[in-house]
């Protein structure tokens, strides 16, 4: 039984690694977002 | 009491030895932020400073100046002028070349200028002797108003000088080399009058740079100060004479070259390694024996981590406690882990000799030797440096290609990249080579395996230039293109270098592609593991009925079992499904499989194989290559990697786009999924089509 909740537990990680991956890439951000880049 | 640490930022022209000086103040302690290769992008590392101060030291793109031309070198400009990015430096350190000073300067008068603490350092110092140069440097540093570390990466020395300069970087005069006003004085001073908050050389790089500065509304600032493209372009060359005067002046009495003592092989060289005729063989050469060097010395590592791998499986299967844990463990992740780890040592050479070349200086004569070649196919130079380096990965190779100031040259070098054989690919190669091609002697000295695999990347290569030629002629962009290309000095390759650029590429394959093959092996273990119906479950009773009466061993039985059950499992309904599509190309459904999952990243195919023939097999002791050798078709009887199926999955991976992460990667830098789905369609396409025709020839 403890087997079996770990191999699945290991597939869930598996999958949800996979699809992490490739759909959910994170946005590089492109400014500083706070609207002030410190300029002056 | 915590510290924060002080960021570093390291800036300068390309071939200053801007990474040998980051490897020497970080030594291992490096993050790489971005695709392992040449410096496109920010790449981070730490150092341990005097008086226990901590520093993040930035490795930026080498760049000639402010002045952006090319996209990596915006990189740096946006850096510089965003105080609130999180790497926003405390201290810039402009690595220069003693024997191009003149040149390297440029880039420190305008830093200098943003009023961002500056430290010179002037680089290449044992070289000083040989070139007849000697440098002033109280003087310099009077001039200059900052300090100057005079060091030689490449032996180490003046690094701890370097350190203490960075340590006492509040210390360094803020002061700028270049009055802005003096560029025009009517525009600086209303441009002044009208933001006389802002630093007016930072205005000035809003208006003439592409580059985000978002507190600032570059649209008004543009507005109130029209003034024509042309008329910027020369108040820009206005300030670049005005640099290159101060700068003369500061070297006039600075820095003394005397001539007569300079011995210089260089030239020498040069004649040799970029001759209409010798450059050639000689590359070519070069390109034989690196080939025949990833096949000869990796084998004895190869075998040995293979049947380590497949001794461990056969350990866990045998050791620990039978259930789905240890099934998955010994038929699913040791397989997979090992059909990752097994290619270690081919990559780590093949990075090796990349690494020497280019830290020898000789890869930017391939780029000179090229660019005649290059051109008529409607590439650049340039473009070879993003084919080279797609040897490695296609990605860091297509961001390469942000040095290449056309556009036209740069997407077509986009759009042809991936044809080069990428590390991935090597895997697929490697074994598919040693499966269906005698490992026998050519002319007394060549290894036939060896010239098979370089027959492959020249084939890839080939494949780019052609591609290039089409698309030159196919799409209509009229730009302007010249090419310009910095011939470094020729340098013994420094171990250190070598070594960190080796160990850093193999560590990112390994890491990269090794998550994913875990991942992926996985999934497919269970897919292979379970099925529906009745064939699935009760494939011990049905092969014991198929087989009554036939005088079978008992290991003959299992295998007749694991074999119905794979065939019966989620993963081989899928496979069959797909069967008749591909098999007029020679494959079978498991490789249908391999196909599939491979077209996340071409290296899962290895692993994928390596998975099903675990679960569809008994011997958990046989090594990924035996289990491939002994597979055969159940119709036939035949073995399923002859030689024509070999060439055909050869060429099908030569040329198919099974690399999800390149298409990412294009769409970026194309800003358009058009691209992208040229590249697929295309590539998918002749891949398709080739393996097709060479598995009816050969078959």
């Amino acid at each position: 039984m403890l087997q079996e909740i770990i191999a699945f537990a290991i597939l869930g990680f598996a999958v949800a690694f996979l699809i992490k991956k490739f759909f959910f890439k994170p946005k590089k951000k492109k400014d500083c977002g706070d609207g002030n880049c410190g300029c002056s | 009491m915590s510290v924060q640490n002080i960021n570093v930022a390291l800036i300068g022209n390309p071939n200053t030895g801007k990474t040998s000086v980051f490897n020497q103040l970080t030594g291992l302690n490096q993050q790489v932020g971005n695709y392992p290769g040449i410096t496109v992008e920010k790449k981070i590392g730490f150092c341990k400073l005097p008086h226990g101060i901590k520093a993040n030291i930035l490795d930026l793109p080498g760049t000639y100046s402010l002045n952006a031309s090319s996209m990596d070198e915006s990189v740096v400009i946006e850096l510089l002028l965003n105080k609130n990015d999180k790497l926003y430096p405390d201290v810039a350190v402009v690595v220069t070349d003693v024997e191009n000073l003149k040149r390297n300067l440029l880039i420190y008068t305008q830093i200098k200028d943003l009023e961002i603490p500056t430290i010179l350092v002037i680089n290449m110092a044992d070289r000083m002797e040989t070139k007849g140069i000697t440098l002033d440097i109280p003087l310099l540093e009077e001039k200059l108003k900052t300090k100057i570390a005079l060091i030689s990466s490449r032996k180490g020395t003046g690094i701890e000088d370097l350190k203490n300069l960075i340590v006492s970087y509040k210390t360094i005069q803020h002061e700028p080399c270049l009055n802005t006003f003096d560029i025009d004085p009517e525009y600086f001073s209303s441009l002044q009058n009208l933001f006389p908050n802002q630093l007016l050389y930072k205005l000035w790089l809003v208006i003439t740079q592409d580059v985000n500065f978002s507190n600032l509304d570059r649209n008004e600032i543009r507005n109130a100060f029209t003034k024509s493209h042309s008329e910027l372009k020369r108040l820009q060359q206005k300030e670049t004479i005005k640099r290159y005067q101060f700068i003369n002046d500061v070297l006039k009495d600075g820095l003394k070259i005397d001539a007569s003592m300079a011995k210089d092989i260089r030239a020498k060289l040069d004649r040799v390694l970029t001759h209409k005729v010798w450059g050639y063989v000689i590359f070519l050469g070069i390109l034989f024996l690196i080939f025949q060097s990833i096949f000869s010395w990796s084998t004895i590592p190869m075998d040995f981590i293979d049947g380590t791998f497949a001794s461990l499986s056969s350990w866990a299967a045998e050791e620990l406690p039978s259930g789905i844990l240890t099934d998955l463990l010994s038929q699913g992740i040791i397989p997979g882990i090992g059909g990752v780890i097994i290619f270690i040592p081919q990559i780590a050479f093949l990075f090796l000799f990349i690494s020497i070349l280019e830290e020898s200086g000789y890869m930017s004569r391939v780029v000179f030797l090229m660019d005649k070649i290059m051109r008529r196919f409607g590439l650049s130079g340039k473009s070879v440096v993003p084919l080279i380096s797609g040897t490695a990965c296609a990605i860091p190779a297509i961001m390469a290609t942000r040095n290449i100031e056309n556009w036209k040259e740069r997407l077509i070098t986009i759009l042809v990249t991936p044809f080069t054989t990428c590390s991935a690919r090597l895997p697929v190669y490697a074994i598919i080579i040693s499966l269906v091609i005698p490992s026998k002697r050519v002319l007394g000295i060549l290894n036939l395996q060896g010239l098979t695999l370089m027959f492959l990347y020249v084939l890839g290569f080939a494949t780019a230039i052609l591609s290039a030629y089409i698309l030159n002629k196919v799409l209509k962009l009229d730009t302007k293109t010249y090419f310009v290309v910095e011939m470094p000095n020729y340098k013994l390759p420094l171990f250190k270098n070598v070594g960190i650029n080796v160990v850093e590429k193999t560590k990112a394959f390994i890491v990269g592609a090794g998550k994913i093959i875990l991942a992926i092996s996985v999934i497919l273990w269970f897919l292979a593991s379970y099925g529906p119906g009745k064939d699935f479950n009760e494939a011990e009773a049905i092969v014991k009925e198929r087989t009554a009466g036939k005088q079978l061993t008992e290991i003959q039985v299992e295998n007749e079992i694991a074999s119905q059950k794979l065939e019966n499992s989620y993963i081989g309904l899928m496979g069959r499904a797909i069967e008749p599509a591909i098999s007029p190309l020679g494959y079978d459904w498991k490789i249908g499989i391999a196909l599939i999952s491979s077209f996340a990243a071409r290296e899962v195919f290895v692993g994928t194989l390596a998975t099903i023939y675990s679960v569809g097999d008994s011997d958990n002791e046989a090594t990924i290559k035996s289990k491939m050798q002994a597979e055969v078709s159940p119709s036939t009887g035949k073995k399923i990697f002859n030689f024509a199926t070999g060439i055909s999955l050869l060429l099908f991976y030569a040329f198919a786009m099974q690399c999800a992460s390149t298409l990412a990667i294009t769409k970026k830098e194309t800003n358009s999924w058009k691209w992208p789905a040229m590249q697929l369609v295309f590539m998918s396409g002749l891949a398709y089509f080739v393996a097709l025709i060479s598995y009816q020839l050969l078959k």
